[in-house]
């Protein structure tokens, strides 16, 4: 009895690591080469609005505000200028978009197919995804 | 059914070997497959922790004392309670759950990430299993939980009944006070295991930190509820009356707490300025080191504490595992330091960014201190050849200190301006806290309170809580007069707004309520008398009077009380009943304190026992000051921890760039 | 097999009966000596003075003994040595201001200074004054537009 519950777990154990079928796999990620810029945007973006919020609180003169309010947007635009020429490295076209809160669905206008990600042309029907085209 | 328990740690311990090379292969070949399989293993792992911590509990429910182990922490009278409790009683059971909640964390971790940081999860899966590897070793061929008892040869003896729990742990907050105390230990190899992914996979970004910091409050937050539990504890069950004794082991809790609020703190700057990127990792990386050597401390009997574990022969095992690990990490940090350049310089050093500086400073130094004093006595022992005893008076000596210059930064910071902070800024945000501090000095020397850390602490403690308030203040009337709210839905709204920011100021808040509570401490009063049934004696503004002594008996016990009836002014105010009780089982006496409980003191009697001639009652009665302020501010720190955890409205909405297409002769980019 | 009810009581008693006399309770003569000394039972870091646990084997005869010296009008330190000379310098509650016991207080005091000199350090390196990415206006003003929009946008 033991030596038949043993060999189970063994066997189950064994079984279950082992026997990986290729539809289990994961698919691979789409990674974007524009992560750490977008991150760094982001960061910008919340600290003036961190600024802009500080300031309604009263706790910053608005020559204080001013000042460092000029400073951050010179910070965005040599981080959006990064980011340009990284595209023109890469050789890239680019769009910029809000993620919203809930998985948002692109669904083509031609086909009526559903996709995860943004894409010019629909994979199913190959016409342009975008609207009114 | 004991075989079964000891295949399955067998059979996780090859497992967890056998993911560690997998991961390190697929990663190194791309093979997805193998990268997948590792995973599965970490799924069995914890299928078969599983099944061995559950036989272990089956055997300790059902009383098989046939194992050594069943037959030293359990017995037939304890409640079913304490039987269940008995699993972390003991080195190897307490090791058992040590490795049921690592798998835990692991198998959540791999569960959540089947689809995401598919780069990192070989090495979080490698760093996760290492550990899992190393602590499945330890119960599997060191210290098993599954031994039984026989005598010489081979015939298995069955005791009848076993030893039972310490009586001093048969109390509530000990069932709680392990398990949350290790879900914090074991829970921050996640940021770690992150953290060391993204170092070998040379991640630009701060992906690492993004992941993992849900992951680090909640751990944090289960560290702080089991080291304030084991306070609590100690306060009601011990009879003295203390909260924190300076004992090793609960030193050893206490500094990965430290580093772990550090590193809580100085993410901040990663996340808003890009800096201090390296200085993060070697937090979160000593965080998890100081993890393993709490563990370690506890366990190997290097110094002496009453919490530790029997002697054991693990101790060599951890130095080599901290070692080689350690050097692994350190080797990793600078083979990438390319990669954690600082984003931004420091333009002044009066800034926000400046103070988290200062906040890391004090913190890391309490820590050393800590690690310093409860290492002293062996390091003396080993060098200077004689033995020096660093006590209670040492640490309040060294600690105190650093604890009021970091409840001062707990005020000063938040107010700071990033950046760079004009004088127009400090005098905006400083002067009425200021003035509400000194004020409520002056008030306090007037009442004839003249103990200078208590002055200093309390008169602080209104210094942060001045600017807390004023954050909240300023804020909420903003928002009232911009989205025409009214006053509860605009503190909401605000705190949504940002909820780590306005989380953290509660937690803060928290922080301040139990520096009242310590502050306390100096006004403490004791007495201890051996008092007549009837007879009346003085304590501060009370007098109490023994009433009775009564007897009786339980299964699992013997039990002695006194009645006390305390009065204030001749009015009587309350009757207490501390109890002793002598466990059958183990012949160990242990007291039942009496406590009345209340917002200003607590009135605290210990019934120690009857005097040895005289046969009267001897009482320890004492009044403790402001105590329930510690338990209050805990509350208040769990409320802010939690809001910090919800995600704040607006953040992450940014906009992100995708690529859309090749608008010339290059090849699309993938990865 | 329940022992009789009498038996129990008188094992209570027994196990309660610890040897205790008035002198075990700490006066504040005996305080004073008491917080310079250390409690050896190897469970608490308390001193004698206010080791708490009513059986420790170390304090009680340790606060007998300073007790029955001060009657006999040792001073204080002449008590504390006294005890030095016996245990050794684990005696003390707090390391001694010599020999190896210096260190005790002087590390945690020389890390400090050295966190302050690495943040002296990381400021000195780290700290640019005005230190913004060399962006002229005209640059700026290229992307202000996109700025402006994406800022609408968060709040």
């Amino acid at each position: 009895m033991i030596i038949a519950i043993a060999a189970l777990l063994v066997l189950g154990a064994l079984l279950y690591t082992l026997i990986v079928r290729p539809t289990s796999l994961p698919e691979p990620e789409a990674l974007s080469p524009f992560r750490h810029v977008d991150e760094a945007k982001a960061r910008i973006y919340e600290n003036l609005r961190d600024l802009q919020f500080e300031l309604r609180l009263g706790k910053l003169s608005d020559e204080d505000y001013a000042r460092t309010k000029v400073d951050l947007q010179k910070e965005l635009a040599k981080v959006l200028a990064d980011a340009d020429a990284l595209k023109a490295e890469l050789g890239v076209q680019t769009t910029s978009k809000a993620v919203k809160p809930k998985a948002a669905e692109f669904v083509c206008p031609h086909c009526a197919k559903k996709f995860k990600e943004a894409m010019k042309f629909c994979g199913a029907c190959g016409k342009s995804m975008e609207a009114g085209a | 059914m004991e075989n079964i328990g000891a295949l399955a740690i067998l059979l996780a311990f090859c497992l967890s070997i056998f993911s560690i090379v997998a991961s390190l292969v697929g990663a190194w070949k791309q093979k997805q497959f193998l990268i997948v399989s590792a995973e599965r293993a970490v799924i069995c792992v914890w299928a078969l922790v599983t099944t061995a911590s559950g036989l272990l509990i089956y055997a300790l429910m059902t009383g098989d004392y046939r194992l050594a182990y069943v037959a030293a922490h359990s017995n037939k009278a304890m409640p079913m309670i304490y039987k269940f409790s008995a699993w972390w009683g003991g080195q190897e059971g307490s090791l058992l759950m040590w490795n049921f909640i690592l798998a835990t964390y692991a198998l959540v971790v791999v569960l959540q990430n089947r689809r995401k940081h598919r780069a990192l999860m070989p090495y979080v899966t490698t760093t996760m299993m290492v550990t899992q590897g190393f602590f499945l070793m330890l119960i599997a061929f060191l210290v098993p939980p599954f031994q039984v008892l026989s005598t010489g040869g081979k015939s298995i003896v069955d005791v009848g009944d076993g030893q039972g729990l310490n009586p001093l742990l048969q109390y509530w907050t000990m069932v709680i006070h392990p398990p949350i105390l290790y879900l914090g230990y074991v829970g921050y190899i996640v940021p770690f295991a992150f953290a060391l992914g993204s170092l070998i996979t040379k991640q630009k970004g701060d992906e690492w930190i993004f992941t993992t910091r849900r992951w680090a409050i909640v751990t944090w937050l289960f560290q702080g509820t089991g080291i304030l539990l084991g306070a609590g504890w100690a306060y009601s069950v011990l009879g003295w009356g203390g909260y924190w004794g300076w004992d090793p082991v609960e030193n050893a809790s206490f500094l990965p707490w430290l580093t772990s609020t550090a590193f809580l703190h100085s993410v901040t700057m990663q996340e808003k300025k890009g800096m201090m990127k390296v200085w993060n990792l070697v937090l979160v990386a000593s965080t998890f080191f100081l993890c393993i050597f709490g563990t370690f401390l506890t366990r190997s009997g290097i110094v002496s504490s009453v919490h530790a574990f029997a002697q054991s022969p693990i101790g060599p095992y951890f130095v080599a595992f901290l070692a080689v690990t350690i050097a692994i990490t350190i080797l990793l940090i600078l083979s990438r330091l390319d990669y954690l350049k600082s984003e931004a310089p420091l333009e002044s050093v009066v800034s926000r960014e400046s103070s988290f500086l200062f906040n890391n400073l004090i913190l890391l130094a309490s820590c050393f201190a800590i690690l310093w004093g409860t290492l002293f006595p062996v390091i003396s022992e080993a060098i200077a050849g004689e033995k020096i005893s660093v006590d209670a008076p040492w640490f309040n000596r060294v600690n105190v200190p650093i604890g009021l210059a970091l409840l001062f930064l707990t005020g000063v910071g938040p107010l700071l301006a990033w950046r760079r902070s004009t004088p127009d800024n400090l005098k905006r945000n400083f002067l009425w806290p200021t003035v509400g501090m000194v004020a409520t000095i002056g008030i306090l020397v007037a009442m004839g309170i003249s103990h200078f850390y208590a002055l200093l602490s309390l008169g602080l403690c209104t210094f942060v809580t001045w600017t807390i308030v004023s954050e909240f203040w300023k804020g909420t009337m903003a928002i009232m007069q911009k989205d025409a709210l009214g006053f509860v839905p605009a503190v909401i709204a605000l705190t949504h707004r940002n909820t780590r920011r306005y989380g953290g100021y509660i937690v803060h808040m928290g922080i301040v309520l139990m520096f009242i509570g310590f502050s306390g401490a100096a006004f403490n009063k004791d007495t201890t008398v051996e008092a007549k049934v009837g007879e009346k004696f003085p304590l501060g503004r009370y007098e109490l009077k023994v009433t009775d002594i009564k007897t009786g008996q339980n299964e699992n016990f013997i039990w002695q009380n006194a009645v006390i009836e305390a009065t204030i002014d001749g009015k009587p105010f309350t009757t207490l009943t501390p109890e002793r009780r002598i466990y059958e089982k183990s012949q160990q006496p242990v007291s039942m304190v009496a406590i009345r409980r209340q917002l200003n003191e607590d009135l605290y009697i210990n019934f120690a026992g009857m005097g040895n001639g005289s046969q009267q009652p001897t009482i320890q009665a004492y009044v403790f000051p402001l105590v329930s302020w510690i338990w209050l501010g805990y509350w208040i720190l769990l409320f802010g921890s939690l809001i910090c955890l919800v995600p704040a409205k607006v953040k992450m909405q940014y906009a992100r760039t995708e690529v859309v297409g090749v608008s010339t002769k290059h090849a699309p980019v993938t990865k | 097999m329940r022992p009789s009810r009498n038996s129990v009581l008188f094992v209570l008693l027994a196990g309660l009966c610890l040897a205790q006399s008035s002198s075990q309770y700490v006066t504040p003569e005996i305080r004073r000596v008491g917080d310079k000394l250390a409690c050896l039972c190897g469970a608490c870091k308390n001193t004698v003075a206010t080791c708490q646990m009513l059986e420790c084997h170390y304090s009680l005869p340790a606060r007998q003994r300073i007790a029955k010296m001060q009657k006999e009008a040792t001073a204080d330190t002449a008590i504390v040595a006294e005890f030095v000379k016996r245990e050794g310098k684990k005696a003390l509650a707090e390391p001694p201001n010599e020999g190896f016991g210096v260190l005790a207080l002087a590390t945690p005091v020389i890390a400090v200074g050295l966190g302050l000199g690495l943040i002296g350090l990381f400021i000195r390196r780290y700290r640019k004054p005005n230190a913004v990415p060399a962006m002229t206006d005209e640059e700026v003003r290229k992307y202000q537009d996109q700025i402006d929009k994406e800022f609408s946008k968060l709040d």
